[in-house]
């Protein structure tokens, strides 16, 4: 009996405990607090390493004054309009699970009282936490997902600095019409007839089935053949039978979407199984990891991949140079295209709260619309950020454009990714074709 | 033709390696009818141990077996002692839900030391090495490797079985526990020792299939089902059905192969617009769901 | 009327049980007129949701004794029914659901019919399988959004709104799941009585005995399992109308279907109040530990950890859960 009743007790006084959980204190004064959602723990957790560096990075020259750094808003500490406001960033872990992303995202509009949203890479999550933040009225920018499904809702509190998935998979299609062109530096004009034949290979998830279905209506629009474009199941322990049967058409050139694991694995099968195309393309993501580079070395020489900013950048980009050799400082590594998106889309937020003057959603969502910050503000290689304010597309910035990279060796013998794409500013000759 | 020739033929590779990764789950099945289902995790230490043993030492990648032999029989031994021996007294769903989280356990330690980076091999004698046998046949040195070794293992495992004291006493113990014990043979002792083996033979499988995939912290829970389903199909507890199995559902992952060659065989369209990669591993499901209904005890299984 | 009439008899309970209960269910009716923090309020509906899962698995698993490790398929057939006929027809989630878990149910005669041939380790391993195969279907599967999953639109629809569960404020999904919640108790507590219930509890002592008995066990395990599969169904479609976006490896992975046994488990399985108990620990303990230990830095995975090790304890030293605690004192007592 006796038992049972302290049994009972402990049922209770779980329950209590969870429900009188009291939202935390007050909002402190001169603090602007951004809700900040990453992938911080399970399968994409080093890219959410590298996604909070680059944030607070940006908050951090934000927040202080830099002289060395030539930003706008490496002038002012703090928020100037707003009386020299100080950013604060909470950090909040999704492991790429939408539900607990969408959780999060209640949480801290609730709980948290915070004024904005910046997050959360994986396309999957930041579809769920979009969706909170407009049901409840709060701004949320976006500077790393890149399935062009998320701006297409019509959402009027979202807005998205990075180009999407159909403008990247169009730079390479441009590429290949460059290369029939002759527009290619370091190589001559193709027959067309030579790179026709195309196959994709995707990884079978939101963002994967995406880019299939945009590659293939845009091999149609530019006139090439897609032989093959199948989906594969992500994190395979083997991927020799896809292989063979991309290897089966003969195909000119190989596309693919896969994360880490995966492009790992398909580069080691490719050759495994001499599969001889003469471009390989990948869509960022795992093409861009440093383990693919560590794991795959040589091999890897001639290989394509889409990104918005290489180490290169820094070299013509004076600003990009600048904030790279803080982010060197603090961490180790080169930014990278998560963590400069990351940045930017943080910076965003800056100029945005800058314009607004307040933290009002209504001031915000308006001075989003009508912002407006020029390229040479920014640490990658984009005309600026502004953004749709109608068409189908509201929220997308439109001035933002891809790199096209491909990993070739320095004088050193280091690989390293060179700008192939966009034509002006390629930093070397493009090795075509591609071989093992 | 060549399509068919090679997929077959990679079929029954791989087939033969995944037999190697099921045959430490399906020793433990059939001495103790307990589903393990931290054997993924088990290969994923297997992994790392062949991968920072020889990154550590710089040794050859081959070398470092014998280490992820000992490493996956010692974790083995500490499993069954420390937990496996007490959750064999429980009801089924607690044996169940019990390796369930053993998995978690060891899937999240492995996350805490080591990150959830991707990591591979760069160096050793297998890497990156693969025969062109003509016919369009590639063989992978390292696939034709595990495949060799997986031969090896069940020749031994078999032998160890069916010719040695220690494995009629194993059988004894999986035949009848009770009446094994009143025969003399220390069970709880023979229980341990499967659980040795299981984990020894799964070690050695992730140091060598580690020279040809990279390892992260999450990939053990697809081996786990796949390897369920070699065990099934070929009947739990019995080791030449593993290998069998192995071999058919090598074969069934090879199923969009098949189908691209008859594709291109009769070259009908709507053949070439049927995600078949997509569900590569729905078959090995669908296959392994009809089987146990069908035939319970499995394609070779003795064991009721 | 006899049948709502023994839905509302809990004599047979202790009345120190009762009292508890209805305490706790006081509780729930008032927590949220509390304050509380929207973290609190989803753990809540959590618990909600996830007791009757347990409720649902506890049915077959708990008093019929077969160890279904496959549930997350129904919950992805519910919430694919109701968004799917949300999205594409607009149907009302009222009208949604009964469909959904129709579909279920039938869905469970097909696959449980053949199911039920297989005892033990090959029934549990089978479900696990059948999951397995639905859910990479509904990757490949355009009608259903494949792997990009669905979403019902934030915009569309203007909260609240009572046909179609849409809502801004989560203290409507918690009065609604609520509600459900209670119907779910009363529901099982007459089941439990049922003749059914009885013929269930006997097949899990003995078969043999059973079949003896002029019971018709295989169509008694598959009435039961479809009745377990209604239950999931129903929070399934709730699901999709409380996170408004479902995807295959979200709604049908195995984790959920092994968490959903679980709960029933280590609150004790074939008792009345044990996924109750079950949920009611495991949910706010898997939240909280998230909250306070994750995302750590330098400690990646440590909530995991602790977790896996609750559940590694509980299914070695007290298998039978925390009711069978309470029971074990309660004997000790008495005798």
């Amino acid at each position: 009996m006796k038992t049972a009743v302290r049994f009972g007790m402990v049922v209770l006084g779980v329950l209590a405990v969870v429900g009188l959980m009291v939202p935390s204190a007050a909002l402190a004064a001169k603090e602007i607090k951004i809700g900040v959602i990453y992938p911080l723990t399970g399968g994409a957790a080093a890219a959410g390493r590298e996604l909070r560096a680059g944030a607070e990075l940006a908050a951090k020259i934000a927040n202080n004054v830099m002289t060395d750094i030539s930003m706008d808003m490496a002038k002012n500490s703090g928020i100037k309009n707003m009386g020299g406001a100080k950013i604060k960033l909470i950090f909040k872990d999704h492991q790429g699970n939408p539900t607990i992303g969408a959780d999060l995202a209640k949480k801290l509009i609730l709980d948290d009282k915070v004024d904005g949203i910046l997050g959360c890479y994986h396309s999957s999550v930041t579809k769920t936490v979009s969706a909170v933040c407009e049901q409840y009225g709060v701004p949320m920018i976006n500077g790393t997902s890149t399935s062009p499904a998320l701006t297409k809702r019509g959402l009027k509190w979202f807005w998205r600095t990075t180009p999407h998935d159909k403008w990247f998979t169009k730079d390479l299609f441009e590429l290949l019409k460059g290369l029939t062109e002759g527009k290619v530096r370091g190589v001559k004009a193709v027959p067309k007839k030579e790179i026709i034949n195309l196959a994709s290979a995707c990884e079978k998830t939101e963002w994967g089935s995406h880019v299939s279905d945009i590659i293939k209506s845009l091999a149609k629009e530019y006139g090439f053949k897609l032989k093959k474009s199948l989906l594969y199941a992500s994190k395979s322990p083997d991927l020799s039978s896809e292989v063979r049967s991309l290897k089966a058409v003969r195909p000119d050139a190989m596309l693919f979407a896969s994360y880490t694991s995966d492009a790992i694995l398909m580069v080691k099968t490719l050759k495994a199984q001499k599969a001889a195309p003469k471009i390989i393309w990948g869509q960022d993501a795992g093409f861009e990891k440093p383990e693919f580079r560590s794991t795959l070395r040589d091999s890897i020489v001639g290989i394509l991949t889409r990104t918005v900013f290489l180490p290169k950048v820094a070299q013509i980009k004076k600003v990009a140079g600048q904030v790279n050799t803080l982010y060197k400082k603090n961490t180790g590594n080169d930014l990278g295209g998560a963590s400069a998106r990351a940045f930017t889309g943080l910076q965003t937020w800056v100029h945005v709260l800058e314009k607004a003057g307040s933290t009002k959603p209504a001031d915000i969502q308006k001075a989003a619309n009508a912002l407006k910050i020029p390229g040479k503000e920014l640490v990658v290689p984009w005309a600026g950020i502004q953004f749709a304010a109608s068409g189908d597309e509201i929220g997308q910035n439109v001035l933002g454009s891809g790199l096209i990279g491909q990993y070739q060796k320095d004088k050193d013998g280091n690989l390293v990714l060179e700008i192939i794409y966009p034509f002006d500013v390629a930093t070397a000759d493009m090795i075509f074709p591609f071989s093992f | 033709m060549d399509i068919l020739i090679s997929s077959l033929f990679a079929g029954l590779l791989i087939g033969m390696v995944l037999a190697l990764v099921a045959l430490g789950l399906n020793i433990i099945f059939g001495v103790m009818e307990i589903v393990n289902f931290a054997h993924g995790e088990f290969l994923m230490v297997g992994m790392y141990t062949g991968l920072f043993t020889a990154q550590a030492t710089g040794m050859e990648p081959l070398l470092t077996l014998p280490v992820a032999a000992v490493v996956g029989f010692l974790l083995g031994i500490i499993c069954y002692y420390g937990f496996i021996k007490f959750l064999i007294r429980g009801p089924m769903v607690a044996q169940l839900l019990g390796t369930f989280g053993l998995m978690l356990f060891l899937r999240n330690i492995a996350l805490l030391i080591f990150g959830s980076e991707d990591r591979a091999l760069h160096h050793g004698i297998l890497v990156d090495k693969s025969f062109d046998m003509g016919m369009g046949v590639i063989v992978p040195a390292t696939k034709l490797t595990a495949a060799g070794l997986s031969v090896v293992a069940f020749g031994a495992v078999w032998l160890l079985m069916n010719r040695t004291k220690i494995g009629k006493a194993l059988t004894a113990t999986a035949l009848n526990a009770q009446g094994a014990r009143y025969m003399g043979i220390p069970t709880e002792r023979m229980n341990a020792l499967a659980w040795g083996i299981g984990g020894g033979s799964v070690t050695i499988a992730g140091a060598l299939i580690v020279n040809f995939w990279s390892v992260n912290p999450f990939m053990g829970l697809l081996f786990t089902m796949i390897a369920f389903a070699i065990v099934a199909l070929g009947g739990f507890g019995s080791v030449p059905g593993a290998f069998f199995a192995g071999l058919v559902v090598g074969l069934i992952t090879e199923i969009p192969g098949i189908w691209d060659f008859f594709t291109y065989t009769f070259n009908f369209d709507w053949m070439n617009n049927v995600p078949m990669t997509s569900l590569k591993y729905m078959w090995v499901y669908l296959a392994y769901f009809v089987i146990v209904v069908v035939r319970p005890r499995g394609l070779f299984g003795w064991k009721q | 009327m006899e049948t709502i009439k023994n839905a509302l008899d809990f004599s047979d309970s202790p009345r120190i049980d009762l009292t508890i209960a209805g305490l706790v269910a006081l509780f729930l009716l008032v927590f949220p007129i509390f304050p509380h923090s929207a973290f609190a309020m989803a753990t809540m509906i959590q618990f909600l949701m996830f007791s009757l899962y347990g409720m649902g698995w506890n049915t077959i698993g708990g008093y019929g004794g077969q160890v279904d490790l496959g549930k997350a398929q129904y919950v992805g057939i519910g919430a694919y029914t109701t968004a799917v006929m949300l999205i594409r027809w607009d149907v009302p989630f009222w009208i949604s659901m009964p469909i959904g878990m129709c579909f279920a149910v039938i869905w469970s005669f097909i696959i449980g019919y053949p199911l039920f041939r297989l005892k033990g380790h090959y029934f549990a391993i089978a479900t696990i399988a059948t999951t397995l195969v639905l859910k990479d279907i509904f990757e490949v599967w355009d009608f259903v959004g494949a792997a990009r999953g669905l979403e019902i639109s934030p915009i569309k629809y203007i909260p609240p709104d009572f046909l179609r569960l849409i809502f801004k404020q989560d203290v409507y999904y918690y009065y609604v799941i609520l509600g459900f919640f209670f119907l779910g108790i009363l529901y099982v507590n007459w089941f439990r009585r049922s003749r059914l219930g009885f013929q269930l509890r006997s097949i899990k002592d003995n078969e043999d005995v059973a079949q003896s008995l002029g019971i018709n066990v295989h169509w008694a395990k598959v009435k039961t399992y479809a009745i377990a599969t209604a239950f999931v169904s129903l929070v399934g479609s709730f699901h999709a109308c409380y996170i408004k976006n479902i995807e295959p490896e979200d709604t049908m992975s195995l984790d959920l279907s092994i968490l959903i046994a679980l709960m029933a488990m280590l609150g004790g399985a074939g008792s009345l109040w044990g996924p109750i108990i079950g949920a009611g620990i495991l949910i706010p303990c898997k939240s909280y530990l998230k909250e306070w230990l994750g995302a750590q830095v330098g400690l990646v995975g440590i909530d995991l950890i602790i977790y896996a090790g609750i559940i590694m304890v509980i299914s070695a030293f007290e298998p039978r859960g925390i009711w069978g605690i309470v029971e074990k004192v309660r004997r000790r007592k008495r005798s």
